[in-house]
Parts: structure tokens; C-alpha cells; sequence
């Protein structure tokens, strides 16, 4: 099952195990430069504001609806990345933006695939900020709207037809992490305790946006660890300000400063490093996608505002696995309103 | 020390060892209040802060507000707003709930619809 809790999606395995839980939540960020250089991570300014699509059927496409799962707000060229937290139950969570998978380019399914592995091994990874483009390399979720051929959907497929982000979840098998607190002395997962009218159908999709350190881990569980007879998933769909606003009423989250101002204000980024963990390899698929700045020059379009190069001198090193507060700047960043 | 105090002072020190933005200076100054208030927050000689300061404080420490105003001996705004709009019918149901197992207020908790896609 999954619930909506504060802004994060907490999906919970009662029937596996009484510690099979896992929250996903997704953060804003500042839009790293999309100029080729190769950047650290950036930091994370709060969850983008969540809510159960069905809250606003009556103002909703139909193929909206159809899809159930929540609305999320992005601004136009708005990055954001993903932050998981199973505490120490093991998951194994696919990503996907616009039904094309983040980690191979290869179209949704709904079981795991491990040649390549398209599925991210919770809790060793952390985080995720964007497509596997290389070895230790992403490129940042950055949206765009459905339509105008910069998400990686049209990209890979020809077709502008879903849009949005999707998630789905497996947990261990249950036998599987008795097993594995029983070898350990692994710490044991903590408890958590206006304007109102129909609106238009395009939703916003995500594109590659500037390069950044990341290194998508190989699964050493292996496949079979995995309980692939439980599993939940979700569809994000992503909704610009205007839609938000006309739909929820509520002003979306004001847009993060840029990467050169938050630099220039000796403001840290971030490295993360998994120890003995190793980076599984881009795909063919995946390493030939272009980026939207790559495509906007095509075009002779400037799709991304403010793309100047920054200067990073402040990189934090981060090597504690599950962590996701230490990645946040809640205070002290420069704003742009 | 209260129960509250001694659960803020282990989430900001677990944050701590890896990351000395977690100081109690640093933390006090980012949720707005003085050091010394937040020490004696921490050591249980004061009582819990406002709610505004508690829910601060959670997000900054990465913890649940409405676990961590409870520890308070508060219960969120909202959800006072919540019980207020029913007053009736949610006081019989959390009654009702009071000694339910975990799994039995899952099932009645509401889960994001998957739908076609």
C-alpha cells in the first residue's frame, strides 16, 4: 500500500514484513548548469508539494484520472531529484519518466530486469538526480513540457503520450532480511512514527539536463533477494504552475535560486561516495540522448534560462548510506523572488 | 531530562556525527531560537517549544512534526481544525482506534490510488 504523508510517498509491505517501508519524497533543487562540465550534486530545498490526484477529479483530463497515483507542481525548466528513505529494510525501486526507464531507456514493465538492471537497490542508493548517461554520470530531471520533443519520452519513443515520473517498489524477501539482521548488527529500521475550471491536458514530462556525479549502484542482493509478488507503484503527474494553481488553488513552491548565484554564495554541494559499492554502466539507449540545451541550440531555442557555468568551490563529501537531511539547505540560500 | 528533550538531542546528535552543520548553535539558529533555549529544550528544563518552533525543529532534524509535537503534548493545528469540522464523528473514531494494532489503522488509512497506465 502507499500513502501520501507529508509531502512523501511512504509505501509499507505489511503482508511481507512489519519493517517493509519505504518513503520517497521528491526535492527541489537548484538547475545545475547544462554546459558539457560534469558537476557535483546539488543541494535539496524541501519536497515539492504532493497531492491525491483524485482530490480534483472533477477539473481533470480523463486520461489524467485514469492513471490515478498524485500531482506534483514544476516550474518550466525546474529540476528536482529523488530522495529515498527505507530506513534499513532493502528495496529494490524502478524509476521512470514519461513511462521510459531512468536507469536503461527501455520502456516501462512491471518486473525487475538485471541485464541491464534497471532498478535502483535502496538503501544503498540514496538518492537519484537524474538519467544514467554514463558510468558515475547523470543528467539532471529537469521538466519540460510534453510536446516540444525535449523529454526523454519523445526522445526514445517518437511519442509526447504520458509524461510525468513512475515508481514502483519491491521489497526484500522477507526470509531474505531475517537473514541478513541475524548475520549483522545492522541497525534495525526506525519506526515513523481558484480559478477552478477543467483544465488543458499537457502535462509537464522530464528531460536530461546538466551532468552531475552519480554513481547508480549494482545490485549485489541479486535478483532473487527481491519479493517480486509484492509491489506497488505510482504515477507522479507533473503539473506546471498555471494547472497547480487552477487546480489546488495553493501557489506552487517559488523557484530555487540559480546554480551561479547559490555558488557564488559559497553555498556547498555535494559528492557522495558509496565505498566498495560499483556503478553499473549507461546504456546504448541512454547514452545517446541528448540534452535540452543540446536540442534548444538545434532549435535555435534558449529553453533553459540562466544556463551560465558556475564556479563551485564548497563540495561536501557525504559516505553515510540513507542519509537525506544532510543533502537539504533549508536556510542561508539566496532567493530569486 | 523529558521525553522530548531526550529525542531532539538524539536526532540532532545522530545528524551531528556526520555533519557539523548540526551543532546545537547551528540548528537553533536555522529553526529561529536562541542556543541556550534550545540546550534547555534539550536537557528538559524548559517545557516544549511553540508549535511553530516544534515543527521547525522536526523538519530541520528530519523528523516526523506530528510525532514530535505529540512528544510535546500538542497535536498539530490542522488536525485540531480536522476534529473541530466533525467534532463528533472523529472523536468516536480515534476512540474507537485508541487500542486497534498498527495493520488494523492501515487498513482504514487512505492509500494513493494506482490507476491505468
Amino acid at each position: 500500500m502507499i500513502t501520501l504523508e507529508h509531502d512523501r510517498l511512504v509505501f509499507r509491505f505489511p503482508e511481507v514484513h512489519k519493517d517493509a517501508r519505504c518513503a520517497i519524497e521528491f526535492q527541489r533543487t537548484l538547475r545545475i548548469p547544462d554546459d558539457g562540465l560534469d558537476y557535483p550534486l546539488p543541494p535539496g530545498m524541501g519536497r515539492f508539494p504532493l497531492r491525491h490526484l483524485d482530490d480534483y477529479a472533477r477539473r481533470l483530463p480523463t486520461d489524467w484520472l485514469r492513471r490515478g497515483g498524485v500531482l506534483m507542481p514544476m516550474h518550466q525548466a525546474e529540476a528536482m531529484w529523488i530522495n529515498f528513505d527505507c530506513g534499513g529494510y532493502p528495496f529494490a525501486v524502478k524509476v521512470a519518466t514519461g513511462k521510459v526507464c531512468a536507469l536503461t531507456g527501455e520502456t516501462w514493465m512491471n518486473h525487475l530486469n538485471t541485464d541491464p538492471q534497471d532498478y535502483a537497490v535502496l538503501p544503498e542508493q540514496p538518492w537519484l538526480d537524474g538519467y544514467c548517461v554514463a558510468q558515475g554520470i547523470v543528467r539532471q530531471f529537469v521538466a519540460m513540457p510534453l510536446g516540444q520533443g525535449y523529454t526523454v519520452e519523445e526522445q526514445l519513443t517518437d511519442e509526447a503520450e504520458h509524461g510525468g515520473l513512475q515508481l514502483i517498489a519491491y521489497p526484500m524477501k522477507a526470509e531474505r532480511y531475517e537473514e541478513m539482521i541475524s548475520m549483522s548488527a545492522t541497525d534495525a529500521p526506525t519506526d515513523y512514527g481558484v480559478a477552478y475550471g477543467p483544465i488543458k491536458s499537457e502535462p509537464m514530462g522530464l528531460a536530461p539536463g546538466g551532468r552531475m556525479r552519480q554513481e547508480i549502484y549494482d545490485d549485489d542482493y541479486g535478483l532473487d533477494a527481491w519479493d517480486q509478488r509484492h509491489a506497488s507503484r505510482c504515477f507522479v503527474t507533473i503539473a506546471n504552475s498555471v494547472q497547480w494553481m487552477a487546480l489546488t488553488g495553493e501557489r506552487p513552491p517559488t523557484e530555487p535560486p540559480t546554480a551561479s548565484a547559490y555558488a557564488s554564495a559559497g553555498l556547498p554541494w555535494f559528492d557522495y561516495f558509496g565505498g566498495d559499492l560499483t556503478a553499473t554502466a549507461e546504456t546504448d539507449k541512454l547514452r545517446g540522448i541528448s540534452s535540452v540545451a543540446e536540442i534548444g541550440a538545434t532549435n535555435g531555442e534558449s529553453p533553459l534560462p540562466e544556463n551560465e557555468s558556475a564556479e563551485v568551490d564548497r563540495v561536501i563529501s557525504l559516505r553515510r548510506p540513507g542519509s537525506n537531511q544532510v543533502r537539504e539547505m533549508s536556510a542561508d540560500v539566496p532567493s530569486t523572488s | 531530562m523529558t521525553q522530548f528533550g531526550t529525542y531532539v538531542n538524539t536526532a540532532r546528535r545522530s545528524l551531528q556525527e556526520h555533519d557539523r552543520r548540526y551543532s546545537l548553535r547551528q540548528v537553533a539558529k536555522r529553526i529561529g531560537v536562541e542556543p541556550g533555549y534550545l540546550s534547555k529544550i534539550e536537557r528538559g528544563q524548559v517545557a516544549p517549544p511553540s508549535e511553530a518552533a516544534t515543527v521547525r525543529l522536526a523538519k530541520e532534524l528530519d523528523q516526523d512534526p506530528d510525532v514530535l509535537l505529540a512528544l510535546g503534548g500538542k497535536v498539530s493545528s490542522d488536525l485540531q481544525e480536522v476534529i473541530r469540522k466533525r467534532p463528533r464523528l472523529f472523536a468516536q473514531l480515534i476512540r474507537e482506534l485508541r487500542d486497534a494494532p498498527d495493520h488494523a489503522v492501515l487498513r482504514i488509512v487512505r492509500e494513493v490510488r494506482d490507476g491505468d497506465w
